[in-house]
Formats: structure tokens, C-alpha cells, sequence
């Protein structure tokens, strides 16, 4: 165990890439901090900023302010080769995105402040690219990928859930009014549309900024390349966007009041944020990409950055920070602004977690399949897997070839049909419940999604057992039918044993149960369910006259039968065992899957049933009682419907000879004994594999005259008559045993024989007379 | 399983002694249909109630019996004592956290039964009814425990489900009491009683993805800290393992709301726990649903074709087909397969040959030798005994019986009960005509089977005394040839009863 796992560590570890050793990178990461911290600051302030200067303006002021720092440094037009038209085009759609993008981010920003967007806007193109693969695509790169993609999650989901940010009630008291323009008007419809708070579509949008960030960033490679360096690409783009952005500003600056008092007040704080979040991080990033390599960059880089910004958001309000800040506000309501809460410090941490694992490099080496040992003793693996296993067929052609093997067989048509009502019911059910506010329906509605799950897993099994015998499966798959008979039977006794405990719980303390919805919805119900048991019912009958077509069950089906009545009689229980034979006359070892479904459908509609009765009760007669006695009834009858079921399966899968075969299969042998030249027979294995098939293996002895073959068939004629047809039988005469002797002497064994030997000479002479 | 002694050598005997023993085992077998043996052993399903009961306290007495059970039923009520504790505090907290915790326990309950379970099938025998033996009751038990465990993770989903919607609020008070003494129980358990079966199948089964983070973790660490390699760098135990993390996922539920009343916590932590519930179990129940649904293990796979392999080159072997390997219990594995020979090839060779070398990774296995077109009189089965050195070598064999004509047509088919591969080859050596079928004398020290060849020369001279072909035989010659009596003389009375009943 130890070596396996050293030689792993051995070959994942140490001849993985090599990593420059920090020490000779130690100014570039120093000048990475010192980056992130200015950004970070900038970040801050453009937020402060952004309360009194308009989105758009603030972005067209950024791309302006940035184009012309670049065009200074970078002389895009007289250096490098001329800008062809066709890439001009190129290079507007470009500027066009790039502006979209920072107009999202930079409107997530007034709605999320600036620490939660650092958190979810910042994050670099390697960690957002292996969190979509490990998400999306089933090769992830191992557990630890796995693991950062849900730390990513969870840090959002606790974003979204543990962040009680107080502002935001206040933000979401917004007249409508106070939206300055037509784009963040439509923003807040749409986000008030979704349902949410303004923090909470915050944060969704900036994870979809996010998203689009990369995929944009990661799609303007190409050109980039093609314009000759990306430094050059981004002066060229900024300079257009800010064009573009130009009209759309004249355009709100005439038609609306500006809320700043001076512009000239402003120039110094926007020279730092120009300087800090377009310019310096810019030309940082490009130099640590390529001297610290892209995964560590990033990892340094958004730690840094997450950190100098919960720093700032801790110090933002201080007094101390005044005179960084450059808006000297009168402060009145700045100190309760998007505070530290317990759930950001969570998140924080998380997205710190998730970041340097993401964007950890992965080691490709190890998901290399063994292929086997080469003559030295190393272990050769196969690294191509991955490659060829890309030819899966196309999700609606899947759709499509199931579905059609689906319609196909009876049994499976019934289940997705009923499934189909059920589930569609279940949906009307939760949009109403939804739609109403109704608490009961819509966990009504969930109650009956979990009773799908039933379906669908008779579903799946209705499927397998049509597929073809495997190595694996060399029986065929016709066993998985009775496995999911047995599983639904466990799945009815627990919901039994809830709704047991449940009415108990009620008995002692019967609530008080609100009517008025109740009686529709358990109607609608038992309709859907009463068509449930028409089609399963339908379907028992089926396959019980399919049953008793086939040649030999036909004899013997009253057997099974006789059996059942003799069962009836004596059984404490009939009532049950009525609702488990009625409709499966003679068929015991049938299609369990089905019967597991039937039973399904049966004790939804006793629930049904038994709501409307007490609905009608407690209405009535004002008997609350009535509610938890009748599911009490309803536990007790679902439990004792299914004990049948699992009983019968139970056998099938513990190898049990078939009940409804024991006597003939008695017979049978007793007639093996009879046939000429047969000693004996040992060993005698019958059992049932699936619904249609019953194997068997025998050993017979028999005397040395006679022609093996001819016994076969008379036994296998005879056990076929008996209810087995797959069946192989060994026929062993002296000599076998002789042989095998012979075979299998090793030192003990001939020890043994010649001790018994000596100790039984007086049967040597009755051999030497054979 | 394979009874490879000497079974049956009544031939041996003198003919009286020989139909006494016939008529004793006949008496055995025509008694009353399985009731004989039914007295003797226990199926759990009756009939009727009142014996089920009977029976079961029976076997109850019976497992109770023994001093080590007794361990385990004192366990047995400790959890449910602490179950019912833990249950009463789930109900005050309103906690679903403590719920889905609590299902553990449950499991250990059944887990402490399956061991039970286990210890019950050791001291039984196979049964008429149950031939294979109780082993699968065991397969059966932990399938069942483990399923329905994860049905009570799905309940627990869907019950957050619904308190998403709807956050209850949860008291704290006795939240931390129940979690601690919840993993108190569950750590006693589990790593104080032996259970077998379940730990047999948490090593056999694949990791579950909480096994496979821990180990990645864990993996790291020691490149950290080396000296820690030899105790977080084997295998973790799931169970200990779910239970250490539900713990600390309460852990931090109760840290929440105590601080800051977050509420929903308890419900992220049950689905949390819900989820590990489902990845820990997940692989067990998917290795012993495998076992109960009759499949080849694919560990063995490679060896069973080897082993195949081996079996089709033997002489006279023409395919192996119908091949059906799978597991009895957990462990022992069963199999049937059918083999085609030759029309000249010895049956009762090839049979031992075949047992012989599949017995060492089947136990319980039944091979059925079939012949194409047998009905057809052969010379070579008629002069076959003659031409052994010792008579009793292949004894008997001389009587030959020739087919009824009138039956061969429609009893050919049953021959194979399951229908032939179409790849099949056909028949190389069903010929119609009796004359092709003597071919030019082979002496048989040119056979190319030297491994089996261990009697030496010894079939040489009868071989070419006799004229005929009889290659196969001579090549199947055994090392016994020289004293067949004295391994035909071995046979204890006694021995013979192991195909009784």
C-alpha cells in the first residue's frame, strides 16, 4: 500500500513541470502585491466614484483617459504594420464587447460594492477555464480540481445566501425614478423581474460578467495575434470604444442634470484609477504572465488582491483612510455600506481556497491508463484514452435512440407514459403552488417528484433487461427487473415507515390542517393515479396470459395457484395478499419491476383516497383525528401490500429454488433417479435467474455402459418439463473420478491416500474383481 | 465444492453391497418432497406467520447461542437506545442536520444485524431449498442496509428541499450533545465489533468520492509532513470517514447558528451530509447489487479467460460456450460451462481435465461435455476398452448400448438448452459415413500433448495392437494408470453420503 502510494506521489510530484524557485521571482511578485493593492484601492474608489458620475460616463472617461496613456506609450499607428479595414471591423466588435463587459462589471460594482466585486469579477482566465471544464466536461483532472470547482460554488452560493447585507434593503428602496438612464433602468427591471434582491443579481451578474470576460478574452487571442501583440490591440480598442461610447454620452450629459458639483475635483481620482485599474495592472500582468507563468501569476494575483481588499473594506470607513480617500463626503450613511458580514469573510476565504487550486497546473500525467509492465518492471501507461474517447453520439440523437427503445416494449411504454402524466401533473401542481403562494402545494408537489424517482428507476430497469448478455452479464440482464422490484419494495417500506411516524406524531398532537386547498389537488391525484393502475393493471394481465402461453407453464400454472389460495387461507393477513395476487393470477415469479411500479401507483392512490376521506371528515364532522388515523391505515396497508413482493424477490436473489417449480423440479429428479444407468445425482442447483429464466446444474453418476450423451438429453428432456431451460448437467462416470485422482494427487494427497489405503485393505480385493 | 475424491465407487463393491447403498439414498431422496430435510433447516419465508415466528426465534436461539453474538446484541440495544435519543432530539431541535445524522446510526443497526446475519450463515449448512448455501443472505443484507440507507438520504433531499422554501428555525440546545454522542456510538461500533461482511466490502468496492478527496488531501499533506504517510496514507475506512465529517459538518452548523442564526445552515449541512451518505454507499451497493445480480466479477475475468483459454487447447476440446462464472457470497465463486468435444474424444478425460483446471479458481462448478451427431455408431467407442493396458481403467465402458433410432431426431435438440453461438465452428469431426471416420493408424508417441502424457509409453502398444485411432485417450493418460484399484480401493463408506441431501 505504502510503495503504491509513494510511487504515485513520485511520479505525479516530482516529474511534473519543474517550478522556478521563488527566490530569483521575488520582485516580480512584490511588484505583483504592490499592483493588486493599487487596484484594488482604485477599485475602491471608482466606487465612491460611481455614486455621483454616471456609469456610462465613468466608462467612457476610463477608455478615453486610458486610450491616450496608451497611444503615448505604445504608438499604435506609427509603429508596427497598417491596420487593414477588415481588422478595423475586428477591432471595433472588440471594443464594442470590451465596453459591454466593463459596463456590467462596473454596474455589478454599485450594486454589490467594491469587495464583493472584487471577489467574484477577478478572477483570471486559467481558474474560470478549469472550473468550466471540471463543471462541464467529464474530464475534470482529478478529486483536487473537482474540490476547487466546489469551493468556487460554495463561496458564491454563501455570496448569495449568508450575506446579509443591510444596505442592499435600503438600495431596494430605490424609486424608480432615481435610475439615471435607460440601460440602468432595464438592468433593475430585469433583476427585479428575477425575483431577487439588487445584491443578489449582483452577484449573478457578475458572474456572468465574469464568464464573458474570459470566453471574450480567450476568443480575442487570435486577434490579437493578428494585429501584432496584445498591448497594441488594447490601446487600438480603448481608443474605439471610447469613440463608440461618445455619442451615448454627449446624448446623456445634454438630456440629463449631472449630480457632480466640480469636475475638477475629480481629475485626481481619476487619474488613479485610470492609472491603477486600466493601465498599471495591464502592463503588470502581461510581465508576471510571462516571467511567473500563467498558473502562478494567477494564483498570486488573485490572493493578493482578495486580501488587500478585505484590508480596505475593513479600513474603508475609518478615519484614518480619509485622506487616501479623495472624496471628502459628508458622511452620513458611508459607515453601514456594504460592511464585512461573516458570510464575505466565508466566501473570501473560499474563493482564496478554490483560486490556488484551479489554478494549480495539473498533472495530465497521471490519468494515463495502465497498460501494462514493460520488461525493466516500470509500469507503461496509456495516455491516448482521452483522445479517442471524445466520439460520443450527440445529446438529442441519445434523446431520440432512447425514446424510441422506450416505445418500443410494453412494459417500459406503460412507465413513461405515467411517468409523463405524473410528471406534468407534479408541474401544474408546483406553478400553481408557486403562483398561490401555497406552502402545501408546493410541498405537495415535491412529495410527488420523489415518488417519481420510483418510476423512473422502473424505467431504467424496464430498459436494461432488454439488453444484450455481456461478459460481465452472461446471463443476460433480466436479473436487474427483480433488483428493482426489490428496490422499490424498500423504497414503499420507508415511505411506510415515515408516513407512519409521521401519524403518529400527528395522533398525539393532531395539527390543524387547512382544507380548502387539500380536496382538488388529492382529487386531481387520485385521477391521475387511478389511470396509473388501469395501465399497470392492464399490463399484469399481459404478462400473466404471456406467462401461461409459453408450452410448459401452462401445466402448472394451477400449481401456483392452488398454492396461493392454500396461502390465503391460512395467512393473517388477506386482504393484502388479495391486492398482491388479484391481479397476478398464477404469476408469482413475474416481472417484479412492474409489480414493484403497480404497487407504487397502488399506495399513492390509497394516499389519495385516504386525504379525501379525511379531508371530508374533518369538514364535516370537525374530526382532526380522522387525518392521522387514516394514514396510519394507509402505512399499514402499503406495508403489507409489499411484503409479498419482497418476499418473492428475495428468493429470486438469494438463489432459492422457484416455489412454483419445487414440486414438478421433485418430480423430476426422482424421475433422473429412474433413468436406465443413473446411480445417483449430486449437487442439484435450481434457481430462478430472471422472469423468464430458470437455470439449473446437476451432477449425475452414472454407470460405466452407458452413453453419457443419451443421459444428457433424457435429463435434460425431463428438467425441461420441470420448468428449467437452461440447464447443465455433468455426467460423471468411475473413470472421472479416477482421472481426477490421477490429476489431483500432490504430496498430501497421496499421503492421505496411502494412509487409507493401508487402513482399508479389504476392499482392494472388490476392486480388482471390477 | 468439487468433490474431486472419490465419490462413488460402488462399482468397486460387490454387487449386494452396492444395491443397498442404491436403495438407501433412494429412500433419502423420494421422501416426502423437501419436507425431510425442510424439519432440519430454516428458510425465513413461510407460509404462514405463526412458524415464521417460530422459526425465527429458533434461529435466534440458535445464533444467541454462541458467546460472540452476544457482543453484538448488546450493541444492538445500546443503538437503539441511542437512536431513540437521537430521534427525540431531532425532534426538539427541528434540526434536519441532526436528522440526516442520525440515519448513520440507524445504519449502524443494520450493519450490527448484517453482522448477526453473517454469524448465522457461518453455522448453517446448504439446504434443499437454499442449495448454494445462506451464503447471499449476507449479499442480500448489506445490499438492502445500504439502499436503504440511501433512501433515507433521498428523503432527507427532499425534505430540505422543502425547508428551503421554508426555513423553520433550530434550537442549538441539544444539538451538539446529539452529535457528539452520536459519533461516540457510531466510532464504538464500528470499531468495535467485527463485522465482516461490510468490511469485506468497503475494501472490495471502488472509492467512494469522499475516500478519493480524503486520499488527494491527505496526499498532499505528506508532502508536507512525511512522517504522517503511514497513517493517512492507506485506505480510509468510508465509515469512519462519514461519520468524522457529518460530525464536523454539525460542527460548524451549530458554530453558525449559534453566532449568527444562520438558519439555513442546518439545512446546506444536511444535504451535505445526504450527498456523503449517498457517495459512501453508492459503491457497496453498486459492488453487492453486482454479486446478487449473478455477474462475473471483473477481477477474476482476466483469469477466467486464461483459464478458458487453456481449456479449449486441450485434445479433443472443439469450443467452450455458455460460460456462466458468479459469485455465491461474497468471495466463492460458482460456474457452469459446456464444452463441446470431438465425436472420438473421451468424455470423462476432458470432463476431468476441464474440472481440473477450472476448480482451482471455481469452486462449485458443473461442466456439461456434449457431442455433435453422437447418435451415430463409432467404431471407436465399441474397441475402446480393449485397448487399455488394465481393464478397470476405463471399465465398463464395453457395454455400449446402440441408439434407439426412433428417438435421436427430436432429442437432439434439447442437447443444448440454450441456443449455440452463430460463430460457432462447425463440427470438424461430424462425418456421415462411418468409413471416413477410421483414419490411417497414429502411433502415439507423435501426439503433441506431452503435459499430459504422464503414464509415459504405456498406451503404445495397445494402440497399435489394436489398429484403431486413439490419440486423445493416450494423450489423457494419467499417472494412476498403473494402479487404478488402489485409488478405487479408497472409498470409505461414508464418504459416499456427501451427495445425500
Amino acid at each position: 500500500m505504502d510503495d503504491k502510494y509513494s510511487s504515485n506521489v513520485i511520479s505525479g510530484g516530482k516529474l511534473g513541470r519543474v517550478e522556478v524557485p521563488n527566490a530569483r521571482l521575488t520582485r516580480y511578485i512584490v511588484l505583483l502585491l504592490l499592483t493588486k493593492m493599487l487596484k484594488a484601492l482604485g477599485i475602491f474608489e471608482s466606487y465612491d466614484l460611481l455614486k455621483v458620475v454616471h456609469i456610462v460616463q465613468f466608462v467612457f472617461i476610463l477608455k478615453l483617459g486610458c486610450a491616450v496613456i496608451l497611444l503615448f506609450f505604445q504608438k499604435p499607428f506609427s509603429t508596427g504594420k497598417m491596420v487593414a479595414k477588415r481588422q478595423w471591423i475586428k477591432i471595433l466588435k472588440h471594443a464594442v464587447i470590451s465596453s459591454i463587459i466593463s459596463l456590467l462589471g462596473f454596474f455589478g460594482l454599485t450594486l454589490c460594492g467594491p469587495l464583493r466585486t472584487l471577489l467574484l469579477f477577478e478572477h483570471s482566465d486559467v481558474v474560470v477555464i478549469s472550473l468550466l471544464s471540471v463543471l462541464f466536461t467529464s474530464s475534470g483532472g482529478g478529486p483536487s480540481k473537482t474540490r476547487g470547482a466546489a469551493f468556487f460554488i460554495i463561496a458564491v452560493i454563501c455570496l448569495l445566501l449568508f450575506d446579509n447585507d443591510d444596505l442592499m434593503a435600503k438600495m431596494a428602496e430605490h424609486p424608480e425614478g432615481h435610475h439615471d438612464s435607460a440601460l440602468t433602468h432595464a438592468l433593475y427591471t430585469g433583476i427585479a423581474f428575477l425575483g431577487v434582491a439588487d445584491h443578489k443579481g449582483g452577484v449573478v451578474l457578475l458572474v456572468l460578467a465574469l464568464c464573458l470576460k474570459v470566453a471574450f478574452s480567450t476568443h480575442s487571442r487570435k486577434l490579437s495575434v493578428e494585429i501584432g501583440g496584445a498591448k497594441r490591440l488594447y490601446a487600438l480598442s480603448s481608443l474605439v470604444s471610447a469613440m463608440v461610447l461618445l455619442p451615448w454620452v454627449t446624448v446623456l450629459s445634454a438630456t440629463t442634470e449631472s449630480k457632480v458639483e466640480s469636475w475638477s475635483g475629480l481629475i485626481m481620482p481619476f487619474v488613479m484609477i485610470i492609472f491603477s485599474v486600466m493601465i498599471l495592472d495591464f502592463y503588470v500582468e502581461s510581465i508576471c504572465t510571462a516571467k511567473l507563468e500563467a498558473p502562478r501569476s494567477a494564483r498570486y494575483g488573485s490572493i493578493f488582491l482578495f486580501l488587500s481588499g478585505l484590508l480596505l473594506a475593513n479600513f474603508w470607513t475609518h478615519p484614518l483612510t480619509d485622506q487616501l480617500r479623495a472624496m471628502s463626503k459628508p458622511g452620513q450613511q458611508a459607515s453601514t455600506e456594504h460592511v464585512l458580514s461573516g458570510g464575505v469573510l466565508v466566501s473570501a476565504c473560499f474563493f482564496i481556497l478554490s483560486d490556488s487550486i484551479l489554478s494549480s497546473p495539473s498533472k495530465k500525467g497521471q490519468k494515463g491508463t495502465l497498460v501494462g509492465y514493460s520488461p525493466e518492471g516500470i509500469p507503461l501507461y496509456n495516455l491516448m484514452g482521452d483522445a479517442l474517447q471524445h466520439s460520443s453520439q450527440s445529446l438529442p440523437r441519445f434523446i431520440k435512440d432512447s425514446l424510441k427503445q422506450i416505445l418500443e416494449e410494453y412494459d417500459s411504454r406503460q412507465i413513461f407514459y405515467f411517468l409523463c402524466l405524473n410528471l406534468a401533473f407534479t408541474f401544474v401542481e408546483l406553478f400553481y403552488g408557486v403562483w398561490t403562494n401555497s406552502l402545501g402545494l408546493i410541498s405537495d408537489g415535491f412529495h410527488m417528484l420523489f415518488d417519481c424517482s420510483a418510476l423512473v428507476l422502473g424505467l431504467f430497469a424496464a430498459l436494461m433487461t432488454r439488453w444484450k448478455a455481456t461478459r460481465i452479464y452472461s446471463y443476460g440482464y433480466g436479473r436487474v427487473e427483480i433488483l428493482s422490484g426489490f428496490i422499490n419494495g424498500l423504497f414503499l417500506m420507508v415511505i411506510a415507515f415515515f408516513v407512519f411516524v409521521e401519524s403518529i406524531s400527528r395522533l398525539i398532537d393532531p395539527p390543524n390542517i387547512n382544507t380548502v386547498m387539500l380536496a382538488p389537488v388529492s382529487v386531481g391525484g387520485l385521477i391521475v393515479n387511478l389511470v396509473g393502475i388501469c395501465a399497470f393493471s392492464h399490463a399484469h394481465s399481459h404478462g400473466a396470459s404471456k406467462g401461461s402461453c409459453s408450452g410448459h407453464e401452462h401445466g402448472h400454472s394451477h400449481h401456483g395457484h392452488g398454492h396461493g389460495e392454500h396461502g390465503h387461507s391460512h395467512g393473517g393477513h388477506g386482504h393484502s395478499h388479495g391486492h398482491g395476487h388479484s391481479h397476478s393470477p398464477g404469476g408469482r415469479g413475474m416481472n417484479a419491476n412492474m409489480r414493484g411500479v403497480f404497487l407504487h401507483v397502488l399506495a399513492d392512490t390509497l394516499g389519495s383516497v385516504g386525504v379525501i376521506i379525511s379531508t371530508v371528515l374533518i369538514s364535516q364532522f370537525g374530526w382532526l383525528i380522522a387525518d392521522p388515523i387514516c394514514s396510519l391505515f394507509i402505512a399499514t396497508l402499503i406495508f403489507l401490500s409489499v411484503i409479498p413482493l419482497l418476499k418473492d424477490a428475495c428468493e429470486v436473489l438469494l438463489l432459492r429454488i422457484p416455489p412454483e417449480h419445487e414440486k414438478d423440479l421433485n418430480f423430476a429428479l426422482e424421475k433422473v433417479q429412474k433413468i436406465e444407468g443413473v446411480l445417483s445425482y449430486r449437487d442439484p442447483h435450481f434457481w430462478r435467474h430472471s422472469a423468464n429464466v430458470v437455470a439449473g446444474t446437476v451432477h449425475l453418476q452414472i454407470m460405466s455402459d452407458v452413453v453419457e450423451q443419451r443421459v444428457i438429453q433424457q435429463v435434460t428432456a425431463v428438467l425441461k418439463d420441470a420448468g428449467v431451460n437452461n440447464l447443465t448437467v455433468q455426467v460423471e462416470k468411475e473413470a472421472y473420478f479416477q482421472h481426477m485422482s490421477g490429476l489431483s494427487t500432490g504430496f498430501h494427497e497421496v499421503l492421505a491416500m496411502t494412509q487409507q489405503m493401508e487402513s482399508m485393505k479389504y476392499y482392494k480385493d472388490g476392486t480388482c474383481i471390477m | 465444492m468439487v468433490a474431486v475424491d472419490v465419490i462413488n465407487f460402488q462399482d468397486s463393491d460387490t454387487p449386494l453391497h452396492r444395491k443397498k447403498q442404491e436403495t438407501d439414498t433412494y429412500v433419502l431422496w423420494s421422501g416426502p418432497p423437501w419436507t425431510l430435510t425442510e424439519q432440519g433447516t430454516i428458510h425465513p419465508f413461510r407460509k404462514t406467520h405463526k412458524s415464521f415466528l417460530g422459526k425465527f426465534v429458533q434461529e435466534f436461539n440458535l445464533v444467541a447461542s454462541d458467546r460472540r453474538s452476544w457482543k453484538i446484541l448488546l450493541f444492538g440495544v445500546m443503538n437503539v437506545i441511542c437512536t431513540a435519543c437521537l430521534l427525540m432530539w431531532c425532534n426538539s431541535t427541528n434540526s434536519m442536520a441532526l436528522t440526516a445524522y442520525t440515519y448513520l446510526t440507524i445504519f449502524d443497526l443494520f450493519s450490527l444485524i448484517t453482522c448477526l446475519m453473517s454469524s448465522w450463515v457461518t453455522m448453517k449448512k446448504p439446504s434443499q431449498l437454499f442449495s448454494f448455501g445462506f451464503e447471499r443472505f449476507e449479499v442480500l443484507a448489506v445490499f438492502a442496509s445500504t439502499v436503504l440507507v440511501q433512501l433515507g438520504a433521498l428523503f432527507i433531499l427532499k425534505e430540505s428541499v422543502e425547508r428551503f422554501v421554508e426555513q423553520p428555525e433550530v434550537h442549538t440546545g441539544r444539538l451538539l450533545v446529539g452529535t457528539f454522542v452520536a459519533l461516540f456510538f457510531n466510532l464504538l461500533t464500528l470499531l468495535s465489533v467485527k463485522n465482516k461482511p461490510f468490511v469485506y466490502v468497503s475494501e472490495a468496492a471502488s472509492t467512494s468520492w469522499l475516500q478519493e478527496h480524503v486520499a488527494d488531501l491527505s496526499r498532499s499533506l505528506c508532502g508536507i509532513v512525511p512522517a504522517l504517510s503511514s497513517f493517512l496514507l492507506p485506505r480510509m475506512n468510508p465509515f469512519v470517514l462519514i461519520n468524522l465529517a457529518g460530525a464536523f459538518a454539525l460542527g460548524i452548523t451549530y458554530m453558525l447558528i449559534e453566532i449568527n442564526n444562520y438558519n439555513a445552515v442546518d439545512t446546506a449541512s444536511a444535504v451535505a451530509i445526504a450527498l456523503m451518505t449517498f457517495g459512501t454507499m453508492y459503491p457497496m451497493s453498486v459492488y453487492s447489487g453486482k454479486v446478487l445480480l449473478q455477474t462475473t466479477p471483473s477481477h477474476v475475468i482476466g483469469q477466467l479467460d486464461k483459464l478458458l483459454r487453456e481449456v479449449s487447447t486441450l485434445d479433443g476440446v472443439l469450443e467452450v460456450r455458455n460460460e456462466h462464472f458468479w459469485t455465491v457470497g461474497f468471495g466463492s465463486l460458482a460456474g457452469s460451462v459446456h464444452v463441446r468435444i470431438r465425436r472420438d474424444a473421451n468424455e470423462q478425460m476432458v470432463l476431468a481435465h476441464v474440472t481440473n483446471r477450472l476448480h482451482t479458481l471455481v469452486s462449485t462448478l458443473t461442466v456439461q461435455i456434449f457431442k455433435d451427431d453422437w447418435t451415430r455408431p463409432s467404431l471407436v467407442s465399441g474397441v475402446l476398452p480393449a485397448a487399455t493396458l488394465s481393464a478397470s481403467d476405463y471399465g465398463g465402458a464395453s457395454g455400449f448400448l446402440p441408439p434407439a433410432s426412433s428417438k435421436q431426431a427430436e432429442e437432439l435438440d434439447p442437447l443444448t438448452s440454450t441456443p449455440t453461438k452463430p460463430s460457432s465452428p462447425p463440427p470438424e469431426f461430424a462425418f456421415n459415413t462411418p468409413g471416413k471416420n477410421i483414419q490411417p493408424v497414429v502411433l502415439p508417441s507423435t501426439h503433441q500433448h506431452r503435459p499430459y502424457n504422464l503414464g509415459g509409453g504405456l498406451g503404445v502398444g495397445a494402440g497399435l495392437g489394436m489398429g484403431a485411432r486413439l490419440p486423445s485417450v493416450q494423450g489423457y493418460r494419467t499417472s494412476f494408470s498403473a494402479a487404478p484399484h488402489r485409488y478405487g480401493s479408497n472409498l470409505l463408506p461414508s464418504q459416499t453420503s456427501q451427495y445425500r441431501p
